[in-house]
């Protein structure tokens, strides 16, 4: 038999297949947060957590969808009303589009190697990627403005400026990686760590991979950082007035935007689907390794907002600016000059 | 006139009554168990002591108000602590065998013993001996029942017969702790007073069969009203459960009247009043509630607005047509009946059934027609119900109008009449009868308010006690209505 | 005036990373503790005798009921939820309600009904639940308030134990 199993199926049905698993993986990734979110804050607090919805509440994410999808609509009055139906899919769609770019391991079918990721080596995945994401705080900031809402437009205001005071920091970490990697594609990126020595066991990268969690926070809206929420003040700040399915999208969009800063995290630090000083990972145990240290970020973005009181915005500000900043470019600039010291011929 | 003295208040009373009504008269509460001012005055229960300052140099006495006759300079004392002992004491004895079964007894929230104990009694008895075990439904007739423990043997009973229907019926049975009321030889009561008892009973040993158990009296809603037996007139007030169901009639005092009484016949009137509504959506097998007109298939249900511009067009086109008021049609009514008899041209005539043999000596007349000398003032004739369906037998249209008027005229002879008669009826009921073509409804005489002319001239007042029917509309509204449009369409013709 | 005094943080705590990670060992050490969550509709909250339920109507150990039909808690009712008919019956105690209604959507579970009545006939049983779909299914008439005297027999033991206190206190 020379033929693989593989080599009659045609090329499209394997792109449409990856596409299918990893897209819809995120989907119901973003639809079991939701209830691991309350499962998980309901241990930490004594609770139960939903457990009325199948066994052990695991239908609870399908009961949820149900129900926003019956609920009514309403569109407030002098609402923009185009931006604000627009706004939850803007917020939404970019998160979901980034996991494109995400190398999420390899299968070996009888001798084939398929990349598990739906756009592997896009020489500018990281590029893509932060394209998209700065893209996904339009949906915050449109749909703030289009409320017609003071809560509303605080939120998004909150969101806009706290996008741009983290983005660079988060931006400044991953270019240690990139840097330390020698490439804007993911899928070199993990390569480079793919022989157990990962980004972040340098000095530099350790720094960076704490910038890049931290900034990552707020890049997601989530707490500590979750200004553009924050219900106590702005009474669920830009989606105060967003019911039903469009309200969905919000948390559809930062559930899938956590995971996909969850697998960013591992791919640039964490060596992707590797496993600690093995010279090489076998490729069936890749992918579950990489599921596990994905699930361990998503795990601690419910874990950190469960324990950690919000900042005060100027506090947030401040660490932004004056303390995560100054230490990226630091860290940049050391990680840049011991690369291009390092390497011969650089 | 008398001087004397009620609680440092100097008065003028009337030498022939006694004292306690001089007390009552001006204000003064004295209690009062045996003593009725309709009846003969015995000062058996001692309730009503009051303290007479002696003459001077001697110490003042406790007499019963009810015996003693008023006299020049008396000085009394209704509320000092010697009159309100005595009393006590008195209370005391006439609860020593007086069973604790308020929340059973119908009396309660109108018994004199209970309201007396309330603010005079002690809480507790002191005897130790049990309670007479007597009768507790012991049946006297038809309309009375006797619960012999409750009694305390005041003879109110006794006396009402002796005093007031003339005709000795009850008597206390017995001696000492033994007594008892009874009829004479167990015979049951007759007559047609016998409902009198219940009111006049100070406690809840005689009640009525028809009311026991009813209701609650606090829940009554009380409206001053007249009965609607006969032409007697007698003021009543009219009871309702929480202003809805008409549960008694009571006679009111009215000196120019009934003094105190009624006859059972008006007190147990209550199912004119009482009628079930007709089905929702149907016209016959209860009350009217809007109105009725005569279509295809048979009686069909419209509302009184639409179907009096029918009336209206009907009686324009037949004319002739003869007009007869129910005997129970008020006053105002009556006025604006003869209205509409000038825009006819009728004869303005009203029901008069025939005498029903009630008469007696006492208040019943025997006359149906409770307003039979306001309407005749008013200028109505009266007309049999032969007659009348003489009459009706050859007249081309006719309005008949009042409660129970068809009920009055008679349904077999009214069945006879030709489907020819354009016969238009505002009645409490329809009657699926060929000749009634249009029917309206009307409040019954608890429903509205309006004046009855008795047979000595009294006019007797009535209120509304309890909603009409959501539908009903006044007749001397729906009369005048009638006449305008008929005026209406005169003139466009 | 009152000065607050501030304490100085000491650099680990200027740091914010290690008393976060203070704070997360916290949460994550609770995450396996038993809740303490009481899973209501299947553990409900036990009910005491002091409990001030929802008004039933005693039915002796003979199976009549205990009610007169006396009208005292109609009236003592502030919120005038209580209906009464009373009518007539062949036994002893001539008189029983006919009609017994109470509007549980106007009850406040005051308890006057239960002071009022003079026949031990109305006590507040343990029983809270209270939903339905309709207004009309939630005026309860005499079958739906009826219960055995077994059932009520702890508030009627508490009752008599706290009028008798009452009254020596008198």
């Amino acid at each position: 038999m020379d033929k693989s199993l593989l080599s009659d199926v045609p090329q499209v049905a394997i792109w449409i297949a990856r596409v299918v698993v990893i897209f819809g993986g995120l989907v119901t990734t973003a639809a079991l947060m939701s209830l691991a979110e309350r499962k998980v804050s309901a241990w930490m607090q004594y609770r139960y957590g939903p457990n009325r919805v199948g066994p052990f509440g695991l239908l609870q994410p399908l009961a949820d969808g149900l129900k926003f999808l019956f609920k009514e609509e309403l569109i407030p009055a002098g609402a923009n009303k185009l931006l604000f139906r627009l706004a939850p899919a803007m917020a939404a769609i970019p998160s979901m589009m980034t996991i494109a770019v995400i190398p999420i391991g390899t299968l070996v079918i009888d001798g084939d190697t398929i990349p598990l990721s739906i756009a592997p080596g896009v020489d500018l995945g990281i590029m893509y990627m932060l394209a998209l994401g700065g893209l996904a705080v339009y949906g915050a900031i449109l749909g703030g403005w289009a409320s017609n809402s003071k809560y509303s437009l605080m939120g998004g205001l909150r969101a806009s400026a706290q996008m741009i005071s983290y983005e660079l920091s988060l931006i400044l970490s991953i270019l240690v990686a990139v840097v330390l990697s020698g490439s804007l594609d993911l899928t070199k990126i993990v390569e480079a760590q793919s022989h157990g020595f990962w980004n972040v066991f340098t000095p530099f990268g350790f720094v960076a991979f704490v910038l890049f969690t931290i900034a990552s926070f707020a890049e997601t809206n989530r707490h500590p950082f979750d200004f553009a929420e924050c219900e106590p003040e702005l009474v669920g700040g830009f989606h105060t007035e967003y019911s039903a399915m469009r309200f969905a999208l919000f948390f559809l969009g930062e559930y899938c935007a956590m995971t996909v800063m969850a697998c960013l995290n591992v791919t640039l630090f964490l060596g992707g689907p590797s496993l600690p000083f093995l010279e090489n990972t076998p490729w069936w145990l890749g992918i579950p390794v990489f599921l596990l240290k994905a699930a361990f970020f998503l795990f601690l973005f419910i874990w950190v907002r469960w324990t950690l009181p919000r900042f005060r915005f100027d506090q947030l500000m401040r660490l932004g600016w004056k303390v995560a900043l100054p230490i990226a470019l630091a860290n940049l600039l050391v990680a840049g000059a011991w690369v291009a010291f390092t390497t011969k011929g650089g | 006139m008398t001087k004397i003295q009620i609680n440092g208040r100097e008065l003028e009373v009337d030498p022939k009554q006694p004292l306690i009504r001089a007390c009552h008269d001006h204000g003064v509460d004295v209690p009062m168990y045996c003593y009725h001012p309709g009846l003969q005055a015995v000062g058996s229960c001692r309730i009503c002591q009051v303290e007479v300052a002696g003459a001077p140099g001697q110490p003042s006495r406790v007499v019963a108000a009810c015996r003693t006759p008023v006299s020049e300079g008396m000085v009394v004392q209704t509320d000092t602590p010697k009159a309100h002992e005595t009393r006590r004491e008195c209370l005391e004895f006439l609860l020593k065998n007086h069973p604790l079964d308020c929340p059973i007894c119908d009396k309660a929230g109108e018994c004199d013993l209970q309201d007396y104990s309330y603010n005079e009694g002690q809480g507790k008895g002191r005897s130790s001996e049990p309670r007479r075990k007597l009768h507790k439904r012991k049946s006297l007739g038809d309309v009375i029942v006797l619960d012999e423990e409750r009694c305390i043997l005041c003879s109110r009973c006794v006396r009402f017969f002796t005093d007031v229907t003339k005709k000795a019926q009850l008597t206390v049975e017995g001696l000492g702790s033994r007594s008892v009321i009874n009829t004479f030889m167990d015979k049951p009561l007759e007559g047609n007073y016998q409902g009198n008892l219940a009111d006049i009973c100070p406690v809840g040993a005689l009640t009525s069969k028809k009311f026991r158990f009813q209701a609650r009296v606090w829940n009554l809603s009380k409206s001053l009203s007249t009965c609607a037996e006969c032409s007697r007139g007698c003021s009543i007030s009219v009871e309702s459960l929480r202003g809805k169901e008409v549960k008694r009639f009571r006679p009111r005092y009215n000196a120019a009247v009934n003094q105190w009484w009624m006859c059972d016949t008006g007190r147990h009137a209550l199912a004119p009043v009482t009628r079930a509504l007709a089905p929702a959506g149907a016209v016959l097998g209860g009350r009217l509630t809007g109105a009725a007109v005569r279509g295809y298939n048979g009686l069909e249900a419209r509302a009184t607005e639409d179907t009096l511009p029918l009336v209206a067009d009907m009686l324009a086109t037949h004319s002739g047509a003869t007009l007869v008021l129910s005997p129970f049609a008020t006053e105002e009514e009556g006025k604006a009946a003869l209205e509409l008899a000038r825009a006819l041209g009728a004869r303005p005539q009203f029901l008069s059934p025939a005498p029903n043999g009630l008469k007696d000596d006492l208040l019943h007349t025997g006359d149906p027609c409770p307003n039979r000398r306001g309407l005749t003032e008013l200028g109505f004739e009266p007309v049999e119900p032969a007659a009348l369906l003489a009459q009706l037998a050859t007249a081309p249209a006719a309005v008949l109008a009042g409660e129970r008027v068809l009920e009055l005229v008679g349904h077999d002879g009214l069945a006879k009449l030709p489907s020819k008669l354009r016969l238009v009826a505002f009645d409490l009921e329809a009657a699926d009868h060929a000749c009634l073509h249009m029917a309206i409804s009307v409040p019954t005489h608890v429903e509205k308010a309006g004046h009855w002319t008795n047979v000595d001239g009294h006019r007797g007042v009535l209120n509304v006690a309890v909603a009409p029917p959501a539908g009903v509309r006044r007749l001397d509204q729906s009369l005048q209505t009638l006449t305008r449009l008929l005026a209406g369409v005169s003139s466009k013709a | 005036m009152v000065v607050v005094g501030r304490k100085e943080l000491t650099l680990a705590e200027r740091l914010y990373l290690p008393e976060v990670m203070r704070g997360l060992a916290l949460t994550f050490g609770k995450f396996f503790e038993k809740p303490i969550t009481r899973q209501y509709p299947e553990e409900p909250l036990p009910t005491d005798e002091v409990t001030r339920g929802q008004p039933r109507l005693v039915v002796k150990d003979d199976g009549n009921i205990a009610c007169v039909s006396c009208g005292m808690c109609e009236i003592a009712c502030p919120a005038y939820a209580i209906t009464i008919d009373g009518g007539e019956t062949d036994r002893a105690i001539e008189r029983e309600p006919k009609k017994f209604e109470i509007d549980m959507l106007r009850c406040i579970l005051c308890g006057f009904c239960e002071e009022a009545c003079p026949k031990d006939a109305i006590f507040m049983s343990n029983e809270l639940e209270l939903a339905d779909y309709t207004r009309a299914a939630l005026v309860y008439d005499l079958e739906k308030l009826r219960r055995p005297k077994s059932a009520l027999q702890r508030r009627i033991d508490y009752v008599y134990k706290l009028s008798a206190r009452w009254r020596r206190a008198k």
